[in-house]
């Protein structure tokens, strides 16, 4: 993998996994707010999140075009977050969102493969920071007088900061990264507007002779305090700083009344939180460790009591008993404790003032006077009840000084009490050798108890445990089949989106709906149902749901069409159906367009409905006259039953003219346990999968008709089934070839029956279905039924076969 | 076959291997036959192989060792020889290809592994119509005895 550093192959997989698994959260996060026409304070605190953590992952393994796409994305959700403007497209956003998503989709992709080399996203990028800028000067637009005035937009946030205290206006100032000497750049943004300001002062102070100076600018920001001329007002001042070279961004500052110097802004917002861990949790020491690695990149300052944890076993005890205070400064205070929040383990954390460090009984944040609030959020801590005195109002009050309200702190300190996680992510390669040692232990478990060595001997204690071990067996077996099977959900949240893209291309208004998405199924079944879902999918949004609401109007129903998409189980198989309620597949025209195809091979009016309907299955067939960019190349269905085959199931298509139609999917629960029926032919043992027989029985000779040409045909209960002998199909020597003293089983696969002939039944058992060597592959062993073969107890060999094929060779 | 124990004092079987290689020499009637042994994975006794309907005749069917499941050749069929009933000293090589795919072949008797030196190893004569030439590598002569080398891909693979 040329795109990682050495040593990095180890986090690929990792990665890959994790940001999948965010950008599919996004995308979820997206699609609701979309349907709900608004983004709620969650949902952007959550694509915020998102992105931030792929923005990491992604620099840290080398890949800066995502690092950069989800930088801008954060960004501008940060302006959303932040400012709240008025979007004035809502849809080019997401559109410009769901691209970005896509692309760093495709980009996970490619990743893994050798030489790849990193998709340039500019494109992407600039369309994005073009619609952030936008949004920032919608910002400005934005009717003022919301509490949320922008705190980036210089009109209406100026006034609000500026009428409080004799006019004074003080603003943090941050410089573009990298512009260096940082120090003249502040000057020449003091020398711009002194003539504007009746009063001014700003810190650093020195700014002029001491280059050292712009370190501190670059850490803590340029603080100017002033009070504009007569002839002029703080608005025009602001917007003079925004225009001066190099200025990145700033932010008001609300004074409230302090002086100035206290503000200093690295002691100024220090925050102290007490953590206290999962009671019973262990090493308490170890995971206050934890907490303090996760946070200490986002913290300017970082200080904790127990401060020996590293290197003292004991304090664990003391933070069992005082938990675990952790004092730090950072620009994003919120995220810092989000950060702590959801480390493991820990149960909960409260806010506390240094100076009452003993009595830390307040829960609620002592929400006092704020020394730094953006402008935007002052109204709202202003409005908000305060729930106790405060507490502190030292020179150093302790708390969260960002743009939080206090409703939110409080939310933030009742929830998420700790939840402990218990779920891993496990690869796959290991649950495969599990597995397959699971299915090898069963086989040496029948192998030990029904060893012959034992035959004719009593033994009852050794067949006790025996009994136990054949139980505990069936539970490991059970157990390990249970860890691989993830429900449908993810298959399905995944053609929400599908759904969202075609809704809006081609203009109809559907709605999807979800039934049964819990449903299990194994893993690498999973795996190979994406793609004919999506393809049944498309093919109903495409095809059958009408085209106009018009036109569904007219038939009498809803105007939105609805596109289900339902899961159960049923007798060791996993059913799926996507089901539209549109027009219905048009038998006559099918009919019409199979005979011009040439894919006839009776007289049409001899085919039944379903079996009309299945055609659009076959290869080259689309009743679809044009091709559009969803379907239409006739490849789709045919594809969609391939896959399905490959993984051992079987689609079929029902329909109503006028009233929709349906795709059903029959699948097996998993993959590579069968339960079969042993059969004997012969020498011969071979398994029929037990969820293809219907029923097994002897003949009576007044069950036996033949036809003119001499096939055999066994009545049961008024209707005829082909009678198949096993010896004569597979050319072996059984040990009767009576029908009347051998066994007859009746299997059915995709809807047609027939009647097997064997010598006798053997019994119902498990087997782990092990496939052929490619050797026999060559041969072509599977078109002649067999699907592959199984060790039994005994150590021999058994055959399983393909029902399906048996019936469609005969 | 009488004479097991074959008096190739041609053959160096201790170290030096680079001017040479390893032979298993087995027999199918009265010829003898070698398979290079960096081909064979093991040799075993033979064992009741299950039938493998719809396949060629000269693949007999699947054995089970150590719980894979394993194709087997006759190659007294392959070479359209008469089948005989297998005995005590009938065996299977098995034989590992590089993908891990691994095939036994039904010989009589299994003799010995040998190094053969190159230089008593010669083409085979190129007779279009001698059919089991397609198998044969090449031709090893030691002593005025003739051995056949096996071509184990085209062996197993070619049809």
């Amino acid at each position: 993998m040329a795109v990682f550093e050495a040593g990095m192959e180890a986090m690929v997989d990792m990665y890959i996994f994790e940001t999948t698994s965010l950008l599919e959260q996004l995308d979820q996060t997206l699609i609701k707010t979309e349907s709900d026409k608004n983004f709620g304070e969650e949902e952007i605190n959550e694509i915020f999140r998102v992105m931030h953590t792929i923005k990491g992952s992604s620099s840290m393994m080398g890949l800066e075009n995502m690092a950069r796409i989800a930088h801008i994305i954060e960004d501008m959700f940060f302006i959303i977050r932040e400012d709240k403007p008025v979007i004035g497209s809502v849809e080019s956003l997401y559109e410009l969102i769901f691209t970005a998503s896509d692309l760093m989709k495709s980009e996970i992709e490619l990743v893994q493969e050798e030489d790849h080399v990193l998709t340039d996203f500019s494109d992407c990028c600039n369309k994005m920071s073009a619609f952030a800028e936008a949004l920032k000067n919608g910002g400005t637009a934005a009717p003022a007088a919301e509490a949320s005035a922008s705190a980036e937009a210089p009109a209406p946030a100026a006034k609000a900061g500026g009428d409080g205290e004799d006019h004074l206006t003080t603003v943090r100032i941050h410089f573009e990264d990298d512009c260096k000497m940082e120090n003249l750049r502040a000057l020449l943004v003091v020398s711009k507007i002194t003539e504007d300001c009746s009063h001014l002062e700003y810190i650093p102070s020195d700014i002029e002779n001491n280059s050292d100076a712009s370190k501190d600018i670059i850490e803590n920001g340029f603080f100017v305090r002033f009070a504009p001329a007569s002839d002029t007002n703080a608005d025009n001042v602001l917007s003079i700083i925004a225009e001066t070279a190099n200025v990145k961004s700033y932010e008001i500052i609300d004074m409230a009344g302090e002086s100035f110097s206290t503000s200093a802004p690295s002691s100024g917002d220090a925050v102290m939180v007490k953590v206290t861990f999962d009671d019973d949790c262990k090493m308490e020491n170890l995971r206050a460790l934890l907490v303090v690695n996760n946070i200490k990149d986002y913290c300017k300052e970082l200080s904790f009591e127990p401060s020996d944890i590293e290197s003292n076993a004991n304090s664990a005890s003391v933070i069992v008993e005082n938990g675990f205070l952790v004092r730090f400064t950072s620009t994003m205070p919120e995220e810092v404790i989000k950060m702590i929040e959801t480390t493991p383990n820990v149960k909960a954390y409260q806010f506390v003032g240094e100076s009452v460090e003993a009595e830390l009984e307040a829960v609620v944040p002592v929400a006092a006077a704020v020394p730094a609030v953006t402008v935007s959020a002052a109204p709202a801590v202003k409005e908000a009840p305060k729930p106790q005195p405060p507490a502190v109002k030292s020179a150093e009050p302790a708390l969260p000084a960002e743009s939080r309200s206090l409703d939110q702190l409080n939310n933030m300190l009742n929830t998420k009490g700790g939840a402990k996680q218990s779920l891993i992510s496990v690869n796959l390669n290991k649950l495969d050798t599990l597995q397959d040692l699971v299915g090898e232990i069963v086989i040496t478990e029948a192998m030990v108890t029904s060893n012959p060595d034992l035959k004719g001997l009593r033994l009852d204690n050794f067949q006790k445990a025996a009994r136990q071990l054949r139980k505990l067996n069936s539970e490991l077996q059970d157990t390990v089949m249970s860890i691989r099977m993830v429900p449908l959900s993810g298959a399905f949240n995944k053609m929400t989106r599908i759904v969202r893209d075609m809704k809006v291309k081609l203009g109809k208004d559907v709605d999807l709906v979800f039934e049964g998405e819990d449903t299990e199924v194994d893993k690498s079944i999973i795996d190979q149902l994406n793609d004919p879902l999506m393809h049944m999918v498309r093919n109903c949004m495409d095809h059958g749901i009408e085209s106009s609401s018009e036109e569904r109007v007219l038939a009498g129903k809803n105007p939105k069409g609805k596109l289900t998409l339902s899961a159960y189980n049923a007798s060791g198989e996993v059913i799926i159906v996507v089901a539209d309620d549109g027009g219905g597949i048009n038998p006559q025209k099918v009919l019409e367009k199979a005979e011009r195809a040439g894919i006839l091979n009776r007289p049409p009016d001899e085919y039944t409905e379903k079996e009309v309907f299945n055609m659009i299955m076959l290869p080259g067939f689309s009743t679809n006259e044009e091709v559009t960019e969803f379907s239409g190349r006739g490849v789709g269905m045919d594809v969609v039953r391939k896959n399905i085959e490959k993984i051992g199931g079987t689609v079929s298509v029902d329909s109503r003219l006028g009233a929709g139609s349906s795709f059903t999917i029959k699948i097996p629960l998993s993959l590579s346990i069968v339960d079969g029926m042993e059969v004997s032919v012969g020498d011969s043992i071979f398994t029929i999968p037990i969820n293809s027989i219907r029923e097994s029985f002897k003949v009576k000779a007044n069950q036996l008709v033949k036809d003119t040409s001499g096939r055999e045909m066994i009545m049961i209960r008024g209707e005829c089934f082909p009678l198949i002998r096993l010896y004569e199909l597979y050319d072996l020597n059984p040990n009767t070839q009576d029908l009347y003293e051998g066994i007859v089983i009746l299997v059915e696969a995709e809807r047609r029956c027939a009647c097997i002939f064997a010598d006798e039944l053997i019994g119902e058992q498990q087997v782990v279905v092990k496939p052929f060597s490619p050797l026999l592959n060559n041969y072509n062993i599977k078109a002649n039924g067999m699907a592959g073969c199984s060790i039994l107890g005994d150590g021999s060999i058994t055959i399983i076969l393909d029902v399906n094929n048996i019936i469609t060779d005969f | 076959m009488t004479n097991e124990t074959y008096a190739l004092d041609t053959i160096d079987n201790s170290k030096h291997h680079s001017d040479g290689i390893e032979v298993l020499f087995f027999t199918l009637g009265d010829t003898i036959y070698g398979i290079e042994i960096k081909y064979i994975n093991e040799i075993i006794g033979i064992e009741d192989i299950t039938v493998v309907p719809k396949i060629p005749p000269h693949v007999k069917g699947v054995i089970n060792i150590r719980g894979k499941v394993v194709p087997v050749i006759s190659i007294r069929r392959r070479f359209y020889m008469e089948e005989i009933p297998y005995d005590d000293r009938t065996c299977i090589i098995v034989i590992e290809f590089n993908d891990g795919n691994q095939v036994g072949i039904i010989v009589d008797r299994v003799q010995e592994v040998v190094v053969v030196k190159k230089e008593y190893i010669s083409r085979t004569p190129d007779y279009k119509n001698v059919n089991t030439n397609r198998y044969i590598k090449n031709i090893i002569e030691i002593n005025e005895d003739i051995k056949l080398l096996l071509d184990c891909d085209k062996l197993i693979l070619d049809d």
